[in-house]
């Protein structure tokens, strides 16, 4: 099967799992900076 | 060592390298020797790929460094999950059309031979120092603890390695990877689970967490922008991205990775799932340091962590200062455990003008320790320039041998040796595919057979073996291992990443052009790093910038040659 027709696993495009994956970065990084000013 | 510690330990190592040749049988081709025949799905690949970038040093430097200078060094993986899409995106789709063994491969296609060699040179030199020092971690584990000559230990993992990864080529690294991570992921959740579980009765896991904070080990964001300074969220994103990318874009030990997937969406998928896990599993194992912190501030730590070291200063002449530092260590220890009683109660009933009295009181005896702990490290120079006074390696191991039960101390020491393990054969598989495809085959021995190459192949792999034992032997003058990697990693993954990316999106830049252009930002990045012009992460951007920029200078003056299109 040529990578074209490959189907998305899940999402409709890979666009998704992208956006997915800057989200989770996203949400880490101001997670991880709520938990900076919390504990310190 | 206990001899449950003792059972477990061989046990498990045994258990991995019988399951890694029983899994791999068959591979009795190329093919199947370098890329499974691109058999593998998506968990598989994702596993693999995050076995392979945590080794040992992952397990003894991360929550060493937690323990010394707070969690900041997460910030360096946040530009991991954004490489992860760029990858997703240009370099896997291109790999899997060509159907490449190698990187390097397709740098022959867009460019020349030699910009080929050059990066395979690069690859091979950076790889194979970085391997010899995954040996090395875990070695320094049982000659410390158990005594054991460091030589033996090493060419004990190294051995190890070699059988099933000469046995079984991929298929046995990445079967391996998937067990190994299992077992890494039991065992961190058990260590975190007992460093609170040992915390005195009247400390909760928040508790802790507020004593961490307030001593100032949950420092993981910092926005400040400082070029000077290692881990802060921009050099994290920027230059981290920039040696994610190249990390994982270019280093045959990942790239061979992702290439034994069945398809390019198990590629992609594998390596979505590095990008949602690494940071939260970096985040838990630094978290598992700044424990280790707060439970020595009610447990004596000791002024060294490094045994050797104190034994050494100990037979100088200057014994008698060093046993008076650590009487005063010893001494403020005891203050730092009552001065963090007061702080927990203040927590739990007092006003918050008592929890900041009590918060100063013990940050001023921290910093009292601190300074004990910089004037022995000053008097241990003094004894012996050569000294290696920086202990960070050892804090884990101390505590894991110290307070642990019987069973889990061997079930821990074997999950560092799991993931030494795991990293050193994915750095002697791609070492040996980079050799054979890129070297071997390419420029010497053009014409052989198909089970020539896998002999060559298997021979490419113990004799570079035998190299990352000789390099981990020397291993010991790198101060914090996981730093040494990354610097190391530094200094040639951002010229590597130049020139893929100027195969990639510059196609009016030709072979001779970005060939001299890469020797020229190599030079000038050993130089920056030389001269200490900046911190090692914006090596990575510097290196990749200067291939690019450098190319499109040269391009006028460097006519392509008429072979090269």
């Amino acid at each position: 099967m040529s990578i074209t027709e490959e189907k998305t696993p899940v999402f409709k495009s890979w666009s998704r799992w992208y956006l997915l994956v800057l989200a989770a970065l996203v949400l880490s990084i101001v997670g991880f900076y709520l938990f900076t000013l919390y504990f310190s | 060592m206990s001899y449950i510690d003792w059972i477990v330990l061989i046990s498990t190592l045994l258990l991995i390298v019988l399951y890694g040749i029983y899994k791999s049988r068959g591979s009795r081709n190329i093919d199947g020797f370098l890329l499974a025949n691109q058999s593998l799905p998506w968990y598989h690949v994702g596993l693999s790929v995050m076995a392979t970038q945590a080794s040992a040093i992952t397990f003894l430097s991360a929550p060493g460094q937690a323990y010394t200078d707070g969690m900041r060094f997460v910030q360096f993986y946040f530009g991991l999950p954004v490489a992860m899409v760029v990858l997703c995106i240009t370099f896997v789709p291109i790999f899997h059309r060509l159907k490449v063994y190698t990187a390097y491969e397709f740098l022959e296609n867009r460019f020349d031979l030699k910009t080929r060699a050059l990066t395979a040179f690069l690859f091979l030199l950076q790889r194979g120092l970085s391997t010899g020092i995954t040996i090395y971690a875990p070695s320094i584990i049982l000659s410390t603890i158990l005594g054991l000559d460091i030589r033996a230990t090493t060419l004990f993992i190294g051995f190890l390695v070699i059988i099933y990864t000469v046995y079984g080529g991929t298929k046995a690294v990445s079967y391996t990877h998937m067990l190994q991570m299992g077992i890494i992921f039991m065992g961190m959740f058990v260590a975190g689970y007992m460093v609170v579980h040992l915390l005195p009765e009247q400390v909760t896991f928040v508790d802790a967490l507020k004593l961490a904070g307030k001593s100032g080990r949950l420092n993981v964001v910092d926005w400040n922008f400082d070029l000077s300074n290692r881990y802060n969220v921009w050099s994290g994103l920027i230059g981290g991205f920039f040696l994610a990318l190249s990390y994982f874009g270019t280093d045959q030990s990942q790239v061979g990775r992702y290439l034994s997937a069945k398809s390019v969406s198990e590629s992609r998928l594998g390596l979505i799932m590095n990008g949602l896990v690494k940071i939260p599993m970096q985040f838990l194992i630094l978290l598992v340091g700044a424990l280790v912190f707060v439970f020595y501030l009610f447990h004596s730590a000791p002024l060294q962590f490094n045994p050797n070291e104190r034994n050494k200063i100990l037979q100088s002449e200057h014994a008698a200062e060093y046993l008076l530092l650590e009487k005063n260590y010893n001494e403020l220890s005891i203050e730092k455990g009552r001065q963090a009683e007061h702080l927990v109660s203040a927590m739990h009933t007092g006003t918050e003008q008592q929890v900041e009295i009590h918060r100063q009181a013990l940050n001023d005896a921290q910093h009292k320790a601190d300074n004990i702990r910089k004037a022995s490290k000053e008097l241990m120079m003094k004894s012996d320039a050569s000294s290696d006074t920086d202990d960070s390696n050892y804090v884990f191991l101390t505590f894991v041998t110290s307070y642990l039960p019987k069973g889990l101390i061997g079930l821990l020491i074997a999950i560092i040796f799991l993931a030494s393990m795991g990293s050193t054969a994915s750095g002697l598989n791609s070492l040996a595919s980079t050799t054979v495809v890129d070297i071997y085959k390419r420029l010497i021995y053009k014409n052989g057979s198909d089970h020539h190459y896998l002999s060559a192949s298997r021979w490419s792999t113990i004799g570079w073996g035998v190299f990352c034992m000789i390099v981990a032997l020397f291993a010991n003058r790198l101060g914090n291992l996981i730093e040494a990697v990354n610097i190391l990693g530094s200094l040639f993954y951002g010229t590597i990443l130049g020139i893929f990316l100027v195969a990639f999106y510059f196609k009016q830049i030709k072979g001779q052009v970005v060939f001299f252009a890469a020797l020229i930002a190599e030079a000038l990045v050993i130089m920056s790093y030389i001269f200490d012009l900046t911190a090692f992460l914006w090596l990575n951007v510097i290196g990749c910038a200067l291939v690019i920029m450098i190319s499109f200078m040269l391009k006028p003056f460097i006519k392509p040659r008429p072979d090269q299109g």
